[in-house]
């Protein structure tokens, strides 16, 4: 009997036990967490908020702050007779309307941008530089990706004293070698194959070379050294 | 007494230059390549050696500043040293045409079509070792540069030209690493004829009957001028010969060693 007074005791306890953590821990969220490169866990100075060590959690969705009458959505008339469509480079939001945005992970669709010194080698995430949500289009006005603010409100987070023109660094570079990078940043392009073909045309000669001399030595007699013996 | 069995090549301070670029090349090409495949375990020990990822930044930027010192030292000291009317003569490293003639005939030589060349005192793969340092230091200390005073650089040209500063550095490294390790190693530590090693560049002087084989232009000049005999040295001690043995064998580990691990793990690299 007294071991059946005991279990009704325990569930009343387990569930104030829970309500009193439900209030003091931090509120339940589905595992959204984007891992961080584990060359530095922590650094010098904690660059922005939104990093917390090894994991980042993606805040909660929210309306963006700044909008433009008319352009809130995003939508803009491409041109007279085509159909509208959505230019995501002048968003207060760049994400609008993108479905389940909530649920998904910024390198299923940037893939190509985790791939880079920043983020492979500086342990870099995403939201260090990009911010918390809404996260404006480059081109918008009032981002911090704007070219007049970019350096002061991005690069001299980690490099002080990052000038305009320090911020022009493509921290996204392309791959040199593609058809593509020769619009997208043709300087690069170029010098990367003059590069190659200079080394490349280094190798072409010399492995050859190197490769027939020295086969042609193992039939040559080796002359003996001074005063070794002619034996 | 010794006999007089080798001929002078180098002076001290020559050698004494090539021993500086030995140790500072291997110690960039370390640091390099540590950071370069920091993703990789063998990436991560080799930046172990040089107490971690940020501890190579370090090292490589000092010791690129030494190299683009030593470089700037080098050309003084050629331009204190040059004969400046036998600037297109045989002892220049200038290139002449007689190389590319020598460059055509030695393919002869090894595909058994023609006679080998007579080499003079430098051969033409020795003034390419020597002019691609020309062309490659400056091409690595200037973009190196840029990359480690990046705030700096980006006053007087634009950051995205870091980009490109980066690419230039990789490739020309990569470059100068492979060419080191397989090309001028094979040269002077490999072929039949220096096997096992050339030690000109350490002892500062040449067998004197593989020189006469290898370069009896040179040899012949000299008896005609009556020079050589004063340019004939006694082989060095045993014990400074093993010395150079040891140094030079140390320093083909390091390279292969750097070659075939980065090989190996290129698929690794975090570009």
């Amino acid at each position: 009997m007294i071991g059946t007074k005991r279990v009704r005791w325990v569930i009343p306890c387990l569930a104030a036990i829970f309500l009193v953590t439900e209030v003091i821990l931090p509120t339940l969220v589905s595992a959204q967490e984007e891992v961080a490169s584990y060359i530095r866990r922590y650094k010098d100075r904690e660059a922005s908020t939104g990093f917390y060590e090894q994991y980042e959690v993606k805040p909660r969705r929210m309306a963006p702050l700044v909008e433009v009458p008319g352009v809130t959505r995003g939508i803009f008339p491409y041109s007279p007779s085509a159909a509208k469509v959505r230019i995501r480079t002048r968003l207060a939001d760049s994400h609008w309307g993108i479905k389940f945005y909530e649920r998904r992970r910024c390198e299923e669709c940037h893939i190509r941008e985790t791939r880079d010194i920043h983020t492979t080698r500086a342990n870099l995430t995403c939201r260090q530089c990009h911010g918390g949500e809404p996260i404006a289009s480059l081109g918008h006005y009032y981002s911090p990706f704007n070219p007049i603010r970019k350096h002061a409100y991005v690069c001299a987070k980690c490099h002080q004293g990052a000038n305009a023109s320090y911020a022009s660094y493509i921290v996204h570079s392309p791959n040199p070698a593609l058809a593509s990078t020769r619009q997208a940043f043709p300087v690069l392009f170029y010098v990367f194959w003059f590069m190659v073909i200079l080394a490349g045309g280094t190798f072409v000669v010399f492995l050859p070379h190197t490769a027939l001399w020295g086969a042609r030595e193992l039939f040559v007699k080796k002359e003996k050294a001074e005063g070794e013996s002619k034996d | 007494m010794s006999q007089k069995t080798r001929i002078r090549r180098f002076t001290p301070v020559q050698r004494l230059f090539h021993l500086l670029l030995i140790l500072s090349f291997l110690t960039q090409g370390s640091t390099g390549l540590a950071r370069l495949y920091i993703a990789s375990s063998w990436g991560k020990s080799l930046a172990w050696v040089f107490g971690g990822y940020d501890a190579c930044r370090t090292i490589h930027i000092y010791v690129g500043i030494f190299l683009v010192c030593f470089f700037v030292a080098h050309v003084l000291y050629v331009l204190t040293k040059i004969n400046w009317k036998k600037l297109s003569g045989p002892d220049s490293l200038l290139p002449r045409p007689k190389d590319i003639k020598d460059f055509f005939q030695h393919i002869g030589w090894f595909l058994g079509i023609s006679k080998a060349p007579e080499f003079d005192r430098w051969g033409y793969w020795e003034k390419f070792d020597y002019w691609a340092v020309f062309w490659g230091v400056p091409l690595l200390g200037a973009t190196g540069l840029l990359m480690a005073y990046p705030l700096t650089a980006t006053k007087i040209m634009p950051g995205w030209g870091l980009n490109v500063a980066l690419w230039i550095h990789r490739i020309e490294a990569i470059l100068a690493m492979c060419h080191v390790f397989i090309i001028h190693f094979f040269i002077v530590h490999l072929r039949r004829h220096n096997f096992p090693m050339d030690r000109a560049m350490f002892e500062g002087s040449a067998d004197l009957t593989a020189t006469r084989h290898e370069r009896p232009a040179w040899i012949a000049r000299l008896q005609e001028a009556g020079e050589l005999e004063s340019k004939l040295v006694a082989e060095a001690p045993a014990g400074r010969r093993a010395i150079f043995y040891v140094f030079g064998y140390a320093a083909v580990v390091v390279g292969i060693f750097l070659l075939i691990g980065g090989l190996v793990n290129s698929p690794y690299i975090t570009w």
